[in-house]
């Protein structure tokens, strides 16, 4: 979509131009957020959708992290003479 | 590199992902198609295979971080190119120890990014337009004193941007719209890496379980005839 502007325009942030497209993106965010089938009717200023945006990338961030840590667990008690073990070990490996 | 027992592997995966993020909206924002799931799946049991994950003799951090590192690279890869894919794998080579993985993992395509124009190098051309900016902006709000309450929400609004640009993979490099559309792609791309690894997860915990079983069961057969 940006790269159809020419690159003055990408360089500015909050040029008129672009406030329409860039309100479409805000509510597209809003919408994506975990709280968005309760709020979608509201208005919710652009300020809070980025805070609740931060917020929401941090969780997942602490999610991957969790699973990882999960996978890993499970990865390590390997146990060895059965046929399932043995494929997910080589599977894995 | 995969036999076909791994594709078996990976569709078992695909079947146990519930879809939790199958939103779409335009044509040209991230969907979780069945090839992202595949391609994802596909690159992080790839990536398990090039750092050994499942040796005995890897310590539980060591193995943690290659997981990670393993699920991070599946991401951007199974996405494509976007600027934050291309931020994540740029800021994944920055560590010397990242290297030789992502060579191994990604092959051509890591010399290919590497020739791309690297984003620290223009780290300081880029400081000055931020200052200029900056100072711009500044000027702009002792202007429009009278208009508190506007000035308090743009001011709001910068410091979310930053705390958003330091989150999104080469977002410190991004315009205002970049910023916001990548973010998008993102979180989306991070919902996806969040199911599909919780899907492995899964897989991984109910085929140990069944395994368990199938060697508890000649017992348990033992004891119940016993009665």
């Amino acid at each position: 979509m940006s790269s159809r502007r020419p690159r003055s325009w990408q360089s500015s942030s909050a040029s008129r131009i672009t406030d329409e497209q860039i309100n479409d993106l805000v509510s597209k965010l809003q919408a994506v957020l975990p709280e968005a089938r309760i709020r979608r009717s509201d208005r919710v200023s652009a300020a809070k959708v980025l805070q609740e945006t931060c917020n929401y990338i941090r969780s997942l961030h602490r999610e991957v992290d969790d699973l990882s840590e999960r996978l890993s667990e499970l990865l390590a008690s390997t146990e060895s003479s059965s046929a399932q073990a043995a494929i997910i070990r080589s599977l894995l490996m | 590199m995969l036999s076909r027992t791994h594709f078996i592997y990976i569709s078992a995966c695909v079947a146990a992902f519930s879809p939790s993020c199958l939103l779409s909206f335009s044509v040209a924002a991230m969907q979780v198609t069945e090839a992202f799931k595949h391609a994802f799946l596909k690159q992080m049991l790839l990536g398990f295979q090039a750092s050994a994950v499942s040796t005995n003799s890897m310590g539980f951090q060591e193995r943690k971080n290659a997981i990670k590192l393993s699920a991070d690279v599946a991401m951007a890869v199974a996405r494509g190119s976007r600027k934050w894919t291309r931020g994540l794998i740029a800021g994944l080579s920055e560590e010397q120890q990242n290297r030789s993985f992502l060579q191994l993992i990604l092959g051509e395509q890591y010399e290919r990014r590497l020739m791309k124009p690297c984003y620290s190098s223009w780290k300081i051309p880029r400081c000055r337009k931020i200052v200029r900016r900056s100072l711009r902006v500044c000027c702009r709000r002792q202007k429009k004193k009278k208009n508190q309450s506007g000035v308090l929400a743009r001011t709001l609004v910068e410091k979310r941007t930053q705390q958003l640009k330091r989150l999104v993979p080469g977002g410190e490099s991004m315009d205002g719209f970049s910023l916001l559309d990548e973010t998008l792609d993102y979180v989306l791309s991070l919902r996806a890496q969040v199911d599909l690894m919780q899907s492995l997860l899964t897989t991984v915990e109910s085929s140990k379980l069944r395994s368990h079983s199938k060697r508890t069961l000649p017992e348990r057969k033992a004891s119940y005839v016993g009665k």
